[in-house]
C-alpha cells in the first residue's frame, strides 16, 4: 500500500478520531464575509513563550506530551496580558509549532486560564512523517511563516503585535513576515530565504504566492522576544527597535503602555499576577523597569507617568480587595527609585537600522542550532 | 528575597568580569537580586551582552571609583562618590543586604568601617582569608582553611581574638558545611603557655569556651598541613603569614618552571606528573572559593581577589548568599552575647571578693 493510499485510508476515519490523531490541519476560515477587519491582531508563539515548557531532551519532549492541562503552567503575567488584550476589535492568533495531537490539551489550558483566541494553528508533524517530510519537523519558517500569511489573508488587521521566544528562529520569522508585509522584503528575496531554510519545493511554492497575495502595509508594531534562555538582549539588537527582548511580561506590558495599546490599570493586573505567582517581588518588578530604560526601550518619562496613572488607578479602587500588597505609593516609590539609581545615564539610542540579510540570518541559525544538538542542548 | 550588593568597578578585570560573574549569579540565584554599583553608563552597555536575568539585575550608580594603587584614606576622601562608598552606604541604608568587592582591600575595609556598624559584643572586625591544606572538611570535603585576622586589626588583644574566633568558626560552619570547625590560636609553640601575653590570655578563655571546637595552639607549619579550620591570629601576624604562603606558592611554581627548563629528564618528570598537578591545581583554585569575608559587622562582605574572573565573582556571590541565608551574623551575635553573659556569671580569675571597709 503507497504512503498516499494509506493516508486517505486514515482520513476517511471519523473526524473526531483524525482530529485527536492530529490528522487534520487547522486552516484559519478567516472573517465572515461582510465582517470588519480587526483593529489589532496579536499572535503568539505558545511553548517558551506563553507556556513555560522544556523540551531541550527526549525527557522534557515526553514529559510535555503526557502533561494535562492542568499541569501546563503559563509565565506569569502571561494570562494576564493576553486576556487584556483580548478586546473588542482585537484579533487573537496563536501558532505554535507544537504537534495538531496537542490541540486538545493545549485548548483545554487556554480554556482553564479564560483566554479566547480567535485562530489557533499548530503543526501537523504526522503529515509530515507519513509523507517522509523528514526535515519538515524541526523547519521553522516553512511552517510559520505560511500560517501568518494565510491567518492574514483571511482577516487583515490595521496593526499587528507578536510574541515569541529566544528558544528558536521567532525573531528571523516575525521579522521577516513584518518586511514582507512592508514590501521591504521582495519575491527573489524570500525564495533564496527559503532555499536558505530548506523549504521543500511545494511548500516553498506556496509561501511564495501567499507572499504575492497577502495585504501588504507597515502594520506589524512590535515584536516580543520572551527571553526564556536568558539570551543576551544585545544580539537582538540588529532587529531594530520595533523587535523588543523581555525577561518577562510586566515588561511586554510596560512597552505596549508607552505605544498606548494599554492602559495602566492593565499593567498593574499583569504586575499583580507576577507577585501572585510568588516567582516576582516588587523589587523584581521595579528592577525590570529600570531595565528596559538602561536597554533604551522605555522613556522615564513613560515610566514615572505610568507610576502616577497607576496611583490614581489605584485611588478609584483598581485594586479593592488586594490587602496582601504594600500601599500603592510604595510600589510608586520603589519605580521612582529604580529610575532615580540610574543617575544621570544616557539611554541607548538606535541609528537607522541596515535592512536585514534573511539568508545570512538563516544560515547562522542552522549553525546554532548545530551547534547545540552537538552539545545536547536540543 | 536577598539583595547583594557588588562593587562592580573594583578588581583587574572590572569591570567585565565583575559584570559577567554578577550575571551569571543572577541566573543561579533565583531568591537574589544583584545591585551592581557603578558608572550606569559602563555597565548598562555591558549587561546586554550577557546571560543575565534582567529582573535580577539592577545598577545603581557611582560617579567614579577607587583605583586598586591608590592609598585608601585619601582615595576615600577625595572621592566620595566611589562605587565601593556608594556601596557600602547602600548597605548601611538598609537597601542591601551583603557587599561584594575585588576592589582595593584597604578601601573597602575603610569604607565597611566607616559606613557599617560592628555587631553587639564584637569589639573589632577581622578580615579573614582562605588556604588551600592538606586535610579537608566539612561535608563538601572543603580543602581551604580560615585565617583571621589578615590585616583589619594590627595589634588584637585576648577579647579580640575570641571575637576572632568565635566569628571564624560561625563562618567555617555555614560555609564549609562544617559542623565543628577545629579552631586554633596562632602561637610559637602548642604548649597553653607559649605565646605573647594576648595569645595566652585567648588560650585560657577559648579553653573554658564550650560552643567552639578549640584544639589550642597551633604553629606555622600546622597552616598548610591543615591542622585546624580556623586558624586565628592578629591582623599583623596574619598579614605577614598569609604574604609568606603566598610567596612559597609563587616560589614553588617559578622553581618547577626552572626545572622544565634545566634538563630533558625533570621536564619528563614533570609532564608524567602535569594530570596530577591539573587536579591539585583544580582542587586548590581560589576562584571556587570566590572570597573571603570581613567578620563582626551587622551585614557581611565578602572580599574577592583582586585577580577575580567572572568565575570567582559568581562563587563570591553565592558565598555572600550563603551567609544571608545562614543568617551569618545573627549567629555570630547570639553566640558574642552566649560567650559575654558566661562571662558575666563566672567570678573572674585572680579577683578576690570586695572586703568591707572599716567605715562601713
Amino acid at each position: 500500500m503507497t504512503w498516499s493510499r494509506r493516508l486517505s485510508k486514515l482520513s476517511s476515519l471519523p473526524i473526531k478520531v483524525g482530529e485527536r490523531i492530529g490528522l487534520f490541519d487547522h486552516i484559519p476560515p478567516g472573517l465572515p464575509a461582510g465582517a470588519r477587519p480587526p483593529k489589532h491582531t496579536f499572535r503568539w508563539d505558545l511553548d517558551k513563550t506563553y507556556l513555560r515548557t522544556e523540551f531541550d531532551s527526549l525527557r522534557d519532549l515526553a514529559k510535555s506530551a503526557v502533561e494535562t492541562a492542568a499541569d501546563k503552567q503559563a509565565f506569569p503575567g502571561a494570562t494576564a496580558l493576553l486576556r487584556a488584550l483580548c478586546q473588542e476589535g482585537n484579533r487573537i492568533c496563536i501558532v505554535s509549532g507544537s504537534p495538531t495531537q496537542m490541540r486538545q490539551v493545549l485548548a483545554a489550558k487556554l480554556a482553564l486560564d479564560g483566554i479566547e483566541y480567535d485562530e489557533f494553528v499548530l503543526k501537523n508533524n504526522l503529515k509530515n512523517i507519513l509523507r517522509g517530510r523528514f526535515r519538515a519537523l524541526r523547519a521553522q519558517i516553512p511552517y510559520k511563516l505560511p500560517a501568518m500569511l494565510q491567518s492574514r489573508i483571511g482577516a487583515a488587521a490595521e496593526a499587528e503585535t507578536l510574541f515569541g521566544d529566544d528558544a528558536e528562529a521567532d525573531a528571523i520569522i516575525y521579522c521577516l513576515y513584518a518586511d514582507l508585509l512592508a514590501n521591504q522584503v521582495s519575491i527573489q528575496d524570500l525564495e533564496r530565504v527559503l532555499v536558505a531554510s530548506r523549504a521543500y519545493d511545494d511548500d516553498a511554492n506556496r509561501i511564495l504566492e501567499l507572499a504575492r497575495r497577502v495585504p501588504k502595509g507597515d502594520v506589524v508594531r512590535r515584536l516580543f522576544i520572551h527571553l526564556d534562555r536568558r539570551s543576551p538582549s544585545l544580539g537582538f539588537r540588529r532587529f531594530g527597535p520595533r523587535l523588543v527582548p523581555v525577561f518577562n511580561y510586566f515588561q511586554a506590558a510596560l512597552v505596549l503602555y508607552e505605544d498606548k495599546v494599554l492602559s495602566a490599570r492593565q499593567v498593574i493586573f499583569v504586575a499583580l499576577e507576577m507577585i501572585d505567582s510568588k516567582q516576582y517581588e516588587l523589587g523584581h518588578l521595579a528592577t525590570s523597569v529600570q531595565d528596559l530604560i538602561r536597554r533604551g526601550r522605555l522613556t522615564r518619562e513613560v515610566a514615572l507617568q505610568l507610576t502616577a496613572e497607576a496611583t490614581e488607578a489605584a485611588k478609584s479602587g483598581a485594586l479593592s480587595g488586594r490587602t496582601d500588597l504594600p500601599p500603592f505609593e510604595k510600589i510608586a516609590e520603589a519605580f521612582r527609585e529604580r529610575v532615580r539609581e540610574l543617575g544621570g545615564v544616557q539611554p541607548v539610542t538606535w541609528e537607522s537600522a541596515e535592512p536585514l540579510d534573511y539568508v545570512r540570518l538563516v544560515d547562522e541559525e542552522h549553525e546554532h542550532r548545530r551547534t547545540r544538538r552537538k552539545q545536547g542542548l536540543g | 528575597m536577598h539583595r547583594i550588593v557588588v562593587d562592580a568597578m573594583g578588581g583587574d578585570h572590572a569591570p567585565d568580569e565583575i559584570v559577567q560573574g554578577a550575571a551569571e549569579a543572577s541566573l543561579q540565584l533565583t531568591s537574589a537580586e544583584i545591585i551592581l554599583v557603578g558608572d550606569a553608563t559602563v555597565l548598562g552597555r555591558l549587561l546586554p551582552r550577557m546571560r543575565h536575568d534582567g529582573a535580577r539585575v539592577r545598577v545603581h550608580h557611582a560617579g567614579s571609583y577607587v583605583e586598586m594603587d591608590e592609598k585608601p584614606a585619601e582615595a576615600l576622601a577625595a572621592k566620595p562618590d566611589a562605587s565601593i562608598i556608594v556601596a557600602a552606604d547602600l548597605v548601611a541604608r538598609g537597601e542591601g543586604d551583603a557587599l561584594v568587592s575585588a576592589g582595593s582591600t584597604g578601601a573597602s575595609v575603610l569604607a565597611c568601617a566607616r559606613r557599617w556598624t560592628l555587631l553587639e559584643g564584637v569589639r573589632r572586625a577581622a578580615l579573614a582569608a582562605v588556604y588551600p591544606t592538606e586535610l579537608r572538611r566539612g561535608e563538601k570535603d572543603d580543602p581551604f582553611s580560615l585565617i583571621l585576622d589578615v590585616g583589619a586589626t594590627i595589634d588584637a588583644t585576648a577579647e579580640d581574638l575570641v571575637g576572632f574566633a568565635v566569628m571564624g568558626s560561625a563562618y567555617a560552619k555555614l560555609v564549609s558545611s562544617n559542623r565543628r570547625p577545629r579552631v586554633a590560636l596562632l602561637s610559637n609553640g602548642t604548649e597553653a603557655g607559649k605565646g605573647p601575653p594576648a595569645i595566652v590570655s585567648a588560650h585560657a578563655a577559648l579553653v573554658e569556651t564550650t560552643e567552639l571546637n578549640f584544639i589550642g595552639n597551633i604553629e606555622g607549619l600546622d597552616i598548610p598541613r591543615g591542622v585546624a579550620d580556623v586558624v586565628v591570629t592578629s591582623g599583623f601576624v596574619g598579614n605577614v603569614v598569609l604574604k609568606m604562603l603566598e610567596g612559597v606558592s609563587e616560589t614553588v611554581v617559578r622553581l618547577a618552571r626552572y626545572a622544565h627548563k634545566e634538563r630533558l629528564a625533570w621536564r619528563l618528570g614533570l609532564v608524567a606528573l602535569s594530570s596530577a598537578i591539573d587536579q591539585l591545581k583544580s582542587i586548590t583554585d581560589w576562584q571556587q572559593y570566590g572570597g573571603a569575608p570581613l567578620l563582626g559587622f551587622t551585614h557581611p562582605f565578602i572580599k574577592a581577589h583582586g585577580r577575580s574572573n567572572a568565575r570567582a565573582i559568581t562563587n563570591a556571590v553565592k558565598v555572600a548568599h550563603k551567609a544571608l541565608a545562614g543568617n551569618l551574623c545573627g549567629n555570630i551575635a547570639r553566640t558574642m552575647a552566649e560567650l559575654d553573659e558566661r562571662q558575666q556569671r563566672r567570678p573572674r580569675a585572680g579577683t578576690t571578693p570586695p572586703v568591707p571597709s572599716g567605715d562601713a
